[in-house]
């Protein structure tokens, strides 16, 4: 692939999506309903081959860049993917391509099909667009495709009062943390009059010395309107109300979208800006020394706050929670607070002990991006369990579903590997992700709040693996519930993406010791080695 | 360049002022309408505050005026997704009353 190749996904993604309501129309005239379907799984397909490529090359000869149409520095639309992008644009295409498959028999009911797939299509395009942008305005545009999209989609079942005002309550508060964002975006383009991500860190390793405290302010006020402005998407606790409204309400292929990979796409923005962004090289007088970069900011702190505060909020408030999909969307709450902790932690040891730290750092932060997949298979694959359980038992209720598994044996099997992966239990690949977390955290003892902070994940994951296997209790051995008594076997279509993401669960965590150098050398893209 | 500094400070106070308006707009007003407007004031708000950004001796930076047309683009995009849902949430209550979409529990 060369260079200007790199934007060939989105450019797929988006004219499938384009040509959408004209297939319709031919669709109507010959009498065959799935071409939309076929177009979807096939550019999607299309994508995750091309993708997987990409990362071969990326991964042999480091980033690629290109600048659309030929225009260079300060106007381009820089396009820069390095591994980091990469594994993120494979989670997204991959959960899109099986939750389109999973929606061929769950979306029949509705009408409108062709606005669903052109919608799953654009918010598809969005994150990969996030994942693929290089400089921050660009960003803003993908990220904007990205949301509109889930909007509608989480509104899509517009005959249902909770759809509508659950789509209401997300685009106003989306919005406004879009919009402060941008606000952040604006700050950082006053002081460096560009907005190429690259241009402004090398600016600002130029200028370390001589930053004066006025710039310094500036450079805060900007970083904390970054992260509260991504932090609404990304869910992390006090933006994270529209989340457990927006998740049930949608439809079960949708929140398992939104839940699996917008909420981490919030995440993503968020470690691009600030890892990429906010970032200087210190001078160094010794040659022989390896330097590695260091954040110009204190964000970890920031981070390492937010993401306490999320996983502690959350686990409260999910044992209040009666309603099926939203005990699982309180639950995502809780996994992007280990997310954004881990990120969190490896700023926090960059700040403050830079070389000496360099080593717990990658530590940390790829186990927050091993998470990122772990999450997005596993809460995946439980969204779309829970959809087959709403399809046959036509409630969410906790206590009318349970024993439900007997019922449903191929549902049942899969969610309980899904609860076992994200739990924690040792052997599975969601332990390892926390474990890293940790590790990465402990490595400095001496540091009170850094102790402080990974004692309370270490209670909290503890905490939380109980309540998922109370949750496997009640969904597999508990006895049958009102509505589970009458509740068969999902259709085979809606079974096969589920298994695909049971076998994966499984496969992570046997692949693990392949796995941990994809993750670690996209993690050292992310901080710079 | 003290006189641009001096008209950078008065349009960045101006922009304070519409971003608070915005907020409280959103968050005080009981009309789905206005929270809609209030969303639109900030979108203002922060397109004037790129253009600020933007502002050089000799006008503003053409980087900084193409960002704040496609804002204004994404802008009508959201306002469009937004009125579509208020008509749709009229069609359930027969109201545009945020106080009656009190049925999504915390």
């Amino acid at each position: 692939m060369n260079a200007q190749m790199v934007i060939y996904p989105v450019i797929i993604l988006l004219s499938s999506a384009a040509i959408m309501p004209p297939l319709n129309i031919l669709e109507e005239k010959l009498k065959f309903k799935q071409l939309k379907l076929i177009l979807t799984i096939f550019s999607l397909t299309l994508c995750l081959i091309l993708l997987l490529t990409l990362h071969q090359q990326v991964s042999s000869e480091g980033h690629i860049e290109a600048f659309l149409y030929g225009f260079g520095l300060p106007f381009g639309v820089q396009i820069y993917v390095d591994e980091f992008s990469v594994y993120m644009a494979v989670i997204f295409c991959y959960l899109g391509l099986l939750v389109s498959i999973f929606s061929y028999r769950y979306m029949e009911v509705d009408t409108g099909l062709d606005k669903y797939y052109g919608l799953l299509l654009t918010l598809i395009t969005g994150m990969v667009g996030v994942a693929f942008a290089g400089d921050l305005f660009n960003l803003y545009v993908f990220w904007e495709l990205m949301c509109i999209s889930s909007y509608s989609l989480v509104s899509f079942r517009k005959y249902r009062w909770e759809a509508v005002e659950a789509g209401f309550k997300y685009l106003v508060m989306s919005t406004i943390g879009s919009l402060v964002a941008l606000y952040g975006i604006s700050i950082i383009y006053g002081c460096f009059k560009t907005v190429n991500m690259r241009e402004i860190a090398m600016q600002l390793t130029i200028a370390q010395t001589e930053l004066n405290s006025s710039a310094i302010l500036s450079l805060y006020f900007a970083t904390g309107l970054i992260i509260c402005g991504f932090a609404v998407t990304a869910a992390l606790v006090p933006f994270h109300t529209w989340l457990p409204d927006a998740h049930p309400a949608a439809p079960a292929s949708i929140s398992a979208m939104l839940s699996g990979v917008v909420i981490k796409t919030g995440i993503y923005a968020m470690a691009r800006v600030l890892f990429t962004v906010f970032t200087i090289v210190p001078l160094s007088t010794i040659v022989e020394v390896e330097i590695h970069p260091v954040p110009a900011v204190n964000y970890g702190f920031i981070l390492l706050i937010l993401g306490v505060l999320t996983i502690t909020v959350a686990n409260i408030m999910v044992l209040k929670q009666r309603d099926l999909k939203r005990f699982l969307a309180y639950s995502s709450i809780v996994n992007m607070g280990y997310i954004a902790s881990g990120l969190g932690i490896a700023a926090h040891l960059l700040y403050h002990y830079s070389d000496q730290a360099y080593e717990s750092a990658i530590i940390a932060a790829s186990g927050a991006v091993l998470h990122i997949l772990n999450h997005a298979v596993g809460k995946g694959l439980l969204f779309l369990s829970s959809g087959c359980i709403v399809h046959e038992a036509k409630t969410r209720d906790l206590t009318k579903v349970e024993g439900i598994g007997r019922k449903m044996p191929w549902t049942g099997v899969s969610s309980t590997i899904g609860l076992f992966h994200l739990a924690g239990v040792p052997p599975m690949a969601g332990f390892w992700s926390k474990l890293l977390i940790i590790w990465g955290g402990l490595s400095h003892p001496q540091d009170i709040f850094l102790l402080i902070s990974t004692a309370i994940i270490i209670v909290n994951s503890i905490y939380a693996a109980g309540y998922y296997l109370w949750l496997v209790q009640r969904l597999m051995f508990s006895k049958t519930g009102s509505a589970a008594e009458k509740a068969h076997e999902a259709p085979p279509s809606m079974l096969i993406p589920i298994a695909v993401l049971a076998l994966s669960c499984i496969l992570l965590t046997i692949l693990l010791p392949w796995l941990i150098p994809v993750v670690e050398s996209s993690v050292l893209t992310l901080i710079g080695g | 360049m003290q006189e641009l500094a001096q008209i950078q400070t008065i349009y960045m106070v101006a922009v304070v002022i519409l971003t608070a308006i915005g907020l409280y707009c959103i968050i005080a007003k009981k009309e789905l309408l206005k929270i809609v407007i209030g969303i639109e004031i900030l979108t203002s708000a922060v397109n004037l505050n790129i253009m600020v950004m933007g502002l050089t001796g000799s006008g503003v930076d053409a980087l900084a005026q193409s960002m704040a047309v496609i804002s204004m683009t994404i802008g009508a995009c959201v306002a469009a997704v937004a009125l579509a849902l208020v008509v749709n949430v009229f069609r359930h209550y027969q109201t545009t009353d945020v106080r009656k979409l009190r049925r999504l529990r915390w």
